[in-house]
């Protein structure tokens, strides 16, 4: 289940002030971009050293530990910084960033455009809903920057499937009576069906029943929008996804 | 959503199938399960007979869904058109009932405090359960889309959520926990459709309202959680909701009086709110004997005049049958026996206490004890053997108070209680005649004292029940001979429940890690692999 994976604990264990701070965010992203990109990515989305963004390290990996990683290297591989305490803090505080869900960071894009183009050019609304506005197929994002990164809400919409299609691979099955079915399956297993169609209704089938199933590429998801929508677009659409938080993100004081 | 299909949708609203009514509500438990306690009289009782006397040595487990990082689920499921909707911890999951697959779940990630959660409502096309810091959330029962939460309470006044909401009619009616740490209790009732505040009982009256002459310092500390959903009468639309206990919960010296409406149950109008009657079981109380178990809702004779009753077996020991319609008392029985705090009740049901039963500072002997002698687990009623099953704890504790100043909202209590070394006590269902209070038969469960696991009877004649060793037992509703059990693998804390599928009747439990599922036994037939084509 993608929403929930992602963000269990509210980790508020000894923070460094930098962490979250807009300024030391922009900072660490230059020294990251100097030293770290070259192994981690320019996105920190991995090359040589591990993906920095992938769910596995949401959470495994706390801010001391990042830090002494930055400080001190890791192993035979990660070379030391040898970076000054408040310059490690302030890379430490743009990884975090990368990893932090998106109603605590700073996403840069046009928030009305982004609107305009979720349920205009995008289509989005065909299938997500926001607030109970929208479409039934695919995942709620009324919530979505309290549970995901702005770089995992940018890299779900150029690359739908690259986290798996869990709970929402497209389906479609021929019953044993003859009836036909299309949509989503939320579950399966080789004895059971949990299949959600277009309009939101449920299947709740036993596979005994199943004649035929079509398993599709991933989830339904429309796989182009790298070339449907323009950087900006793109942009502002992640900027307004950003801001899809059931609750206001209050900045703890500093 | 189109304007043309939000036309459809509203044309389609009152008549589309798959829309939970208040009917509906009425009519359970049936195939669904559609309130925590089943129905809305409490009585836990199930029309389902496939499962019955003669048969339930054959039931197996058909499912078992280990909840990702749960621990001590206190979740009663609900069960609508064959999904399963159980709630943690600030999330809420809906199962495939036949199957126990996961169909969806959702975590609120940024709530802002972490306590157990006891079960969800369904009504409409919609799931509702409360995160613990006071908000109601409304999802797609179908989708787990949020559709909205609404907040109704402040976690910095002291109070929490924790019980699952109360469907009546379209209000979900809804509490707040916090007593044990100085907060104001309350019951409300929020729209079904936006979750706006319809209104607002408080259980303990503000400064200068009748009632709160019976405090001293602290009425606006005075606790009285509504930790547990209540019950309700469709004929009278009246709620029947309990109370918790006053504030500080061991140290009465400085609310001196009855400290209305602590250990209570209240009589409320469900459309405004205001309180027809209240009858407070545990006056000043000192011990922590909350009210909250369920008011069960039985129309009985009583001296041979058919009576409208609500009948409540207590934390304090004693079992309690009231008038339904004026509160008035009719009698009370002693629920266990480790019972002397008191020596019975008055002609008006209130208690007729032993002196010197108080917490002292170094510690007091009293029966019940802390737990009570009997809690959340839910009991049940069977018409057609016309007895009530009650889990109840003989069970003493050494209470002890504090000499602190209370400090409100500081997880201050007043002091504290303890079992005493080698007398853990024993849990035993007891089948209570309701008209009268008195045993018919009794089911002592061996273990460590640690159960919290309630009833759920059923018209095949068995009431199950979690017992004290990780067991969930099936029991002849007539006798309280053993027919069926099977081990968990750990405590439950939770309540079993009863529902079908198909035609396939399910009985299933939380227990603190998972929620299990079981049916009678079938042979299993092959699954033939149909023709599957990856794209």
């Amino acid at each position: 289940m993608p929403l929930l994976a992602q963000h269990e604990k509210e980790g508020e264990e000894s923070k460094n002030p930098a962490i979250g701070d807009p300024k030391a965010i922009d900072a660490g992203g230059k020294l990251f971009a100097g030293g770290c990109a070259a192994c981690h990515g320019a996105d920190g989305q991995g090359g040589r050293g591990p993906n920095l963004r992938m769910r596995v390290f949401w959470h495994a990996v706390d801010p001391p530990t990042i830090f002494k990683a930055v400080q001190k290297g890791v192993g035979a591989g990660m070379p030391a910084s040898n970076l000054p305490e408040d310059q490690a803090w302030q890379v430490v505080a743009f990884v975090v960033s990368m990893t932090s869900p998106a109603i605590e960071t700073t996403v840069n894009g046009d928030v009305e455009n982004g609107r305009a183009v979720f349920s205009g050019k995008g289509g989005c609304t065909g299938c997500h809903s926001i607030n109970n506005q929208g479409g039934k197929m695919g995942p709620d994002l009324s919530n979505i920057a309290s549970v995901k990164p702005a770089l995992a809400i940018r890299d779900a919409i150029l690359d739908p499937d690259g986290d798996g299609a869990d709970g929402y691979h497209a389906v479609s099955v021929t019953l044993r009576n003859g009836k036909s079915l299309k949509g989503v399956a939320r579950n399966r297993s080789n004895y059971s069906l949990q299949l959600q169609d277009r309009q939101g209704n449920l299947h709740l089938i036993n596979m005994a029943d199943v004649a035929e199933m079509t398993l599709g590429k991933g989830s339904p998801m429309p796989k182009d929008y790298g070339s449907k929508l323009s950087t900006k677009e793109v942009d502002d659409l992640v900027a307004y996804l950003a801001k899809q938080s059931l609750r206001p993100f209050v900045p703890s004081k500093k | 959503m189109n304007r043309i299909s939000i036309i459809i949708f509203a044309a389609l609203a009152t008549v589309c199938p798959g829309q939970v009514t208040f009917e509906d509500i009425k009519k359970s438990p049936n195939a669904d399960w559609l309130t925590v306690a089943g129905d809305y009289q409490g009585k836990r009782h199930s029309p389902l007979t496939q499962i019955n006397t003669a048969n339930v040595a054959n039931m197996v487990p058909k499912w078992v869904y280990h909840v990702p990082r749960a621990s001590g689920l206190r979740t009663n499921p609900i069960v609508y058109d064959g999904v399963m909707y159980i709630t943690n911890t600030n999330e809420i999951r809906a199962l495939d009932a036949a199957s126990g697959r996961l169909i969806w779940a959702y975590k609120d990630t940024r709530a802002k405090k972490e306590a157990v959660n006891r079960g969800a409502a369904v009504y409409g096309d919609r799931v509702y359960f409360v995160t613990a810091d006071v908000y109601l959330v409304a999802l797609d029962r179908r989708t787990g889309s949020v559709l909205w939460q609404h907040k109704y309470g402040n976690i910095e006044e002291g109070a929490f959520a924790s019980a699952a909401p109360f469907v009546v009619r379209d209000k979900i009616m809804v509490g707040v926990a916090g007593g044990d740490t100085g907060m104001r209790g309350y019951i409300a009732a929020l729209s079904s459709s936006t979750g706006e505040e319809l209104w607002r009982t408080y259980t303990v009256p503000a400064k200068g309202e009748k009632g709160s002459e019976s405090w001293g310092k602290y009425v606006e500390y005075g606790g009285a959680g509504t930790w547990l959903s209540g019950t309700y009468d469709p004929d009278t639309n009246t709620l029947y909701w309990t109370t918790g206990n006053p504030w500080p919960d061991f140290f009465g010296g400085d609310r001196g009086g009855d400290n209305l409406y602590s250990c209570s149950l209240l009589a409320i109008d469900a459309d405004t709110g205001k309180m027809k009657w209240y009858f407070q079981f545990t006056p000043h109380d000192v011990h922590d004997w909350d009210a909250q178990a369920w008011p069960v809702l039985l129309d009985l004779p009583i001296d041979g005049k058919p009576r409208k009753l609500v009948v409540h077996a207590n934390r304090n020991g004693f079992f309690y049958i009231l008038d339904r319609t004026t509160g008035e008392f009719i009698k009370a029985e002693k629920l266990v026996d480790k019972l002397d705090w008191a020596t019975g009740v008055d002609a008006k049901g209130r208690p007729i206490e032993v002196p010197g039963k108080d917490p002292t500072p170094s510690g007091n002997l009293v029966c019940p004890g802390v737990r009570g002698a009997t809690n959340w687990m839910s009991p049940s009623f069977n018409p057609a053997t016309g007895l009530l099953y009650v889990v109840t704890l003989e069970q003493c504790d050494i209470f002890t108070s504090s000499s602190k100043t209370p400090e409100p909202k500081k997880s201050f209590s007043g002091g504290g209680a303890g079992t005493k070394p080698k007398d853990l006590g024993q849990f035993i269902l007891r089948a209570l005649d309701p008209k009268t209070g008195k045993r018919v038969w009794e089911y002592p469960f061996t273990g460590p004292a640690e159960s919290w696991s309630g009833t759920v009877s059923t018209a095949g004649g068995v009431v199950f029940v979690g017992d004290d060793d990780g067991q969930l037992v099936g029991i002849d509703a007539k006798n309280g001979k053993h027919l069926w059990h099977f081990n968990v693998g750990e405590g439950m804390l939770a309540s079993p429940i009863t529902y079908s599928v198909n035609g396939k009747q399910f009985v299933a439990i939380a227990s603190s890690t998972a929620v299990f599922s079981f049916g009678l036994h079938e042979p299993m037939k092959a699954v033939p692999m149909p023709k599957i084509t990856v794209q």
